[in-house]
């Protein structure tokens, strides 16, 4: 196990240096670091004093071994717009995008394991096929668009809700929405899946035939087994909604990171920008890491062959 | 249904959206911002967004007032010039800051001098790198003397120098400054966090014709163009602004909202790589190829359409209103599309010419333009691009054809327009040696006859050799709460403490 965790660790540090190497590269190629710091009207001698002071005048290689180092040291920098730590900015950010992805997960996961047994219940039924189409229109529907129709009905409409902003749980429950149902399809489709192939096995026939009650079989023996496989996706699905969350916070004009994220590419702030690629590509890895142990932890086969 | 009703059981269980107090009611107003405000320093600001809250949070030692373009008193009660390079200013009495110190020529000093030093890192270094030095002739006399003689001097003093108490900003430093600010404005910042900032009406304020009838100022972030319609439909906000055209009417037929298409100082010109910066052979070195696409493009129905509002059509490479600006110098070409292809023709290229463009602001505007020059038989290939990427695009001399904006930093002298493009810089894509020495002289002359004079020199030679297409003046869409007293200006900085309920 602890073998297994080191490697794990190793693999971590080694994608976290390319994805450094890569978002460090392509924000300096990608657009001028002193235009991007400028006004749109500045004038030559603005932007020249800007490359100047910045430091964007000295070699590329040169300016990632400088920026690495701070890395190293857990300086993050500091924004070029504000002036203010980077760290800083995101770890004020960081509650609100977790608190998101928490509720979009569960939002998610309430609908799709409910609806992913129902249709493996009853296969290829009715109630099987209005559960995939669901699970077709989650995935059909862009997230923005989704906050968007919600926004009119329930907010210009119907005023329910507050249409943006996060100082209330009020103000979450559209952007949980509207995350969560393009998470659900993948999870519903997945636990679909699972049940069946769990319903079809031996263990469950023998279950049934020693007369034990249906629900038994189905959540005590079935549903724990069915589920392993959603726990790995859940967590990927949870590095997702980090990622989504860029989409939604902007359009919600929720302060988390997704909408630092958003508001950073737009106005070019690359140390902001490198940190966020950074983190969320841990959070990825931290996410799948965790996914698998707790998949080793529930069944005792992956523990051994690790 | 089964959706409907979770959100129907959250929105009892978590309390209604609406506010209970806003707008008229409390004498508050929300205004909806499509970025987040980088900071309150007005030095380090980048967005016009910031610029705006700059002059509610701060004055400056003059103001123009909006209404007649007038230089008046505001932290200066008068001012002289004692020779081309010194401005001489006697500050008011009795004037406090927002942290209740008194304002005096110390904070004058101390504030311009930190600025502009280009060490303290002002962003637009244009703004404050012409000021040599500031001193004090007195406890409320100061005195701003420039490195050169330097026309357009008032013109920044009252627009983009705001005045910092010294003893606070020297105690804090720039940094803690630019969260926690204090100015003499008629709003202080009374609370910033997670994307609302609210400013409250400064009790304190001084007799100025910037006392504000509105009590407080409650700034959102919303940066989706949408959902900004929509809270201002849904009564979240009652002030936005960046509302796209199409819009405007769209939120106009709302009861109970305005929205409208202000005309702007921004220009929008097409510049044409005359001095041939994107490589040799380039067609439009050639004046006739030049002139022939000013022939080219209807810029009337342009703006009839596409730009609405209280767009205008422009055949000056300046803002008409800016001093210098002499409409009556300027060669004005007619569409003619015949005419285009005959001057194309004796330009030997009766058969047709490909050139790169790119744009920024308006997909619709740009492929209008290209259609009009695809029909005397240039093909255009249009690259839409963000503003800076289009920009720098036009800066380092890699497009042909640029059709862009320019906003003169809202500056009301043709030094901020001809002066930006003719100057032999990068902007500068069309290096007249004669039109540079026009307007350097302009530039830096005191005399206003001969500033006028060269001016309009200038633009008779930037016309008649048609280094650039001037187009229109760029209008802003604005919509708020019908109740809500209201005046678009035309330097694109909405000033709340103008507006009332």
């Amino acid at each position: 196990m602890l073998r297994f965790l080191l490697r794990r660790l190793i693999v971590a540090v080694a994608v976290a240096l390319t994805v450094s190497v890569i978002t460090f590269v392509l924000s300096h190629v990608a657009v001028d670091p002193a235009l991007a710091v400028a006004p749109d009207s500045a004038t030559d001698a603005d932007i020249a004093a800007i490359r100047e002071r910045y430091g964007f005048d000295r070699p590329l290689p040169v300016q990632y071994l400088d920026y690495l180092g701070d890395i190293v040291t857990l300086d993050l920098g500091q924004s070029y717009l504000t002036g203010e730590p980077v760290a800083a900015m995101i770890a004020e950010r960081v509650p609100t995008t977790a608190l998101l992805a928490f509720l979009s997960i569960l939002f998610a996961l309430a609908l799709a394991i409910p609806l992913g047994v129902l249709a493996a219940v009853f296969p290829n039924t009715v109630i099987d096929r209005v559960c995939l189409m669901l699970a077709v229109v989650g995935q059909a529907i862009p997230n923005f668009w989704a906050g968007l129709l919600l926004i009119i009905v329930f907010g210009v409409q119907l005023k329910w809700l507050p249409i943006s902003g996060s100082d209330s749980l009020a103000h979450f429950v559209m952007p949980t929405i509207a995350l969560g149902t393009f998470a659900m399809p993948a999870l519903m489709r997945l636990t679909r899946a699972g049940m069946l192939d769990v319903l079809a096995s031996d263990y469950i026939r023998t279950a049934r035939a020693m007369g034990l009650a249906s629900p038994a079989i189905l959540f005590r023996w079935g549903l724990s087994n069915a589920l392993l496989p959603v726990i790995s996706l859940t967590a990927v699905q949870f590095g997702f909604m980090l990622g989504g969350s860029i989409i939604i916070e902007s359009v919600f004009a929720i302060h988390g990171v997704g909408y630092l994220a958003w508001q950073s590419f737009s106005r070019s702030d690359m140390p902001v920008i490198q940190a966020i690629v950074l983190l969320v590509s841990l959070a990825y890895i931290v996410l799948t890491l965790l996914a698998d142990l707790i998949n080793a932890w529930m069944d005792p086969r992956i523990r051994s062959a690790a | 249904m089964k959706v409907h009703a979770s959100i129907a059981l959250a929105a009892l269980l978590l309390g209604t959206a609406a506010p209970a107090l806003a707008g008229p009611d409390d004498n508050s107003l929300t205004i909806g911002l499509g970025e987040e405000l980088p900071g309150f320093d007005g030095y380090t600001s980048t967005s016009r967004d910031g610029v705006v809250m700059t002059r509610h949070l701060y004055d400056m030692l003059i103001w123009r007032n909006p209404a007649n373009f007038e230089y008046e008193p505001l932290l200066a009660t008068s001012w002289k010039r004692v020779d081309d390079k010194t401005w001489e200013f006697a500050l008011r009495q009795g004037v406090t800051f927002h942290d209740g110190s008194p304002f005096s020529a110390e904070d004058v000093v101390a504030t311009l001098t930190y600025w502009s030093n280009a060490d303290n890192g002002a962003r637009s270094q244009s703004s404050v790198s012409w000021i040599d030095k500031v001193e004090a002739v007195d406890d409320m006399t100061v005195r701003i003397v420039s490195k050169e003689p330097f026309p357009a001097a008032l013109e920044f003093v009252a627009g983009s120098l705001p005045i910092y108490p010294s003893d606070y900003f020297e105690e804090v430093g720039a940094e803690e400054f630019n969260k926690k600010p204090v100015g003499t404005g008629p709003y202080k910042l009374d609370s910033a966090s997670g994307g609302t900032t609210t400013l409250a009406r400064n009790e304190a304020y001084f007799e100025s014709p910037k006392a504000p009838s509105i009590d407080k100022l409650i700034i959102r972030t919303i940066p989706d163009d949408a959902t900004r319609i929509a809270e201002l439909l849904g009564g979240g906000i009652e002030w936005t602004w960046n509302v796209p055209a199409d819009q405007v009417a769209q939120i106009g037929s709302v009861p109970g909202r305005t929205a409208v298409l202000g005309s702007t100082m921004r220009i929008a010109f097409i510049g044409l790589d005359a001095a041939g910066r994107t490589g040799e052979g380039n067609p439009l070195t050639n004046v006739k190829v030049r002139q022939a696409i000013n022939h080219a493009i209807d810029k009337k129905t342009i703006v009839e359409n596409l730009v609405g509002g209280d767009g205008e059509v422009i055949d000056v490479p300046c803002y008409p209103m800016q001093l210098g600006c002499d409409v009556s110098a300027a060669v004005v070409y007619d569409y003619d599309p015949e005419k285009a292809k005959a001057l194309l023709a004796e330009a030997g290229f009766g058969d047709g010419l490909q050139v790169s463009m790119t744009s920024y602001r308006d997909r619709a505007r740009a492929e209008a333009v290209q259609a009009y020059l695809a029909a005397v038989g240039i093909t255009a290939n249009l690259e839409m691009l963000q503003a800076r990427a289009s920009f720098s695009g036009w800066r380092e001399g890699k497009t042909e054809v640029w059709y862009g904006d320019w906003g003169s930093f809202s500056i009301a002298d043709a030094s901020a327009s001809l002066g930006n493009f003719f100057d032999g810089s990068s902007n500068d894509g069309f290096r007249d040696e004669e039109v540079m020495a026009l307007v350097a002289e302009a530039s830096t002359s005191v005399d206003e006859a001969v500033r006028k004079e060269n001016y309009a020199k200038a633009i008779q030679m930037i016309t008649e050799k048609a280094y650039m297409v001037p187009m229109h003046t760029v209008t802003m869409g604005y919509a708020f709460d019908s109740e809500l007293k209201f005046t678009p200006n035309v330097d694109e900085l909405p000033r709340f403490f103008l507006a009332s309920w």
